[in-house]
């Protein structure tokens, strides 16, 4: 490789300042909307993609978007709405590639499943309402999954879910309701 | 499709006071109403596995997560930076490799000329050995050309490396 002359190295300064003055906001205001928002888009991330591993590299790549984002947020409450719509379209895009290169939610369940009878025995009710839980979502289509989680698990308003999941607000309430109607016959049937 | 009370129960278990800690009321509503009954195995179910998930997380630190950010923003900024260089490279190398293929071609088309000069001397006999001086006269003339464009061959493609690279 060639050596850089002084005026690329002038270009190239000029290129990383730029770079810090991409982002959205600054350090400190960063520092402080993560801590509020890091677990929940954890959380939905490792559930709706079933791979904890896999959502610690989409936690990363769901801030640098919102980092790099020109959008001008009004609020707290449309940073974190924007935030979920990146994460969302994140784990759409990992639902689209190739099954060999991503985890499947029902795969993550069969490893569960596969677990020696004695270590099932031994765990408590909650790990076992959890395993009941991932299978019947396992069974939802993914669209329904990302719906009742923003809905019940972060408590997501129907205007607020039509954003994350670019739908129009009114169909948000019928969906939600067979969705819903769906999970819960699963979970008081779990063999059905 | 939907129930009056349906929000009322949503925010009850949200905010950690379903079933006990709430209007005994709304409890009794959620086990007659079909709609309520659903929101309620739904939203506990969740509930629950979101904060177990929150609970099991192992977040990197927000210094880690902006650090990370900056140093691919400054990558990506260095690539977009250095594009215009790499095609002002390109296209100096594709105009140094045209130009010594057309100089190529130029010493070619001599080369072939002295060629035939040579055989023409070659098919003359003892008593056209004035002519045959005058071509080598002539040849001698060409060859300072012939060196020039090879020198120009070599010269060219690093004159315009300099020229490109200390703008």
């Amino acid at each position: 490789m060639r050596d850089m002359t002084f005026s690329e190295i002038e270009r190239l300064g000029a290129a990383v300042g730029e770079a810090d003055e991409a982002f959205s906001m600054d350090e400190d205001s960063f520092r402080v909307f993560y801590e509020r928002t890091a677990r929940p888009v954890w959380a939905y991330l490792s559930r709706m993609t079933g791979d904890a591993r896999l959502a610690d590299d989409l936690l990363q790549e769901t801030y640098y978007r919102f980092l790099r984002s020109s959008g001008r947020h009004e609020n707290d409450t449309h940073r974190r709405n924007y935030l979920f719509r990146i994460a969302t379209n994140l784990v759409h895009d990992q639902r689209r590639k190739p099954r060999a290169d991503r985890v499947e939610l029902s795969d993550s369940i069969e490893t569960l499943d596969a677990r020696p009878a004695t270590s099932v025995g031994n765990v408590d009710e909650r790990t076992v309402r959890r395993l009941d839980l991932a299978r019947a979502m396992g069974r939802l289509k993914p669209r329904e999954r990302d719906m009742l989680w923003l809905a019940y698990a972060n408590g997501s308003s129907h205007q607020e879910i039509a954003d994350a999941l670019g739908l129009k607000r009114a169909s948000i309430k019928l969906l939600l309701f067979r969705a819903r109607r769906r999970l819960a016959n699963l979970l008081r049937e779990p063999g059905a | 499709m939907e129930c009056l009370r349906e929000q009322e129960i949503v925010e009850a278990i949200a905010n950690g006071r379903w079933p006990h800690g709430c209007d005994p009321s709304l409890e009794m509503h959620a086990s007659e109403c079909d709609v309520c009954r659903d929101v309620v195995t739904v939203a506990v179910a969740l509930r629950e596995d979101d904060l177990s998930a929150r609970h099991e997380a192992r977040l990197p630190s927000a210094g880690l997560v902006w650090w990370r950010a900056t140093i691919r923003a400054r990558a990506e900024a260095t690539r977009v930076a250095e594009r215009p260089l790499t095609v002002a490279q390109g296209i100096a190398g594709a105009s140094a490799v045209g130009l010594a293929f057309g100089l190529a071609g130029v010493a070619w088309q001599s080369v072939q000329r002295f060629q035939r000069v040579g055989e023409f001397i070659a098919g003359l006999d003892a008593s056209t050995l004035q002519f045959a001086s005058e071509s080598a006269v002539m040849l001698q003339r060409a060859l300072p050309l012939v060196i020039g464009l090879g020198a120009c061959l070599l010269i060219a493609p690093l004159a315009i490396y300099f020229v490109l690279s200390d703008d």
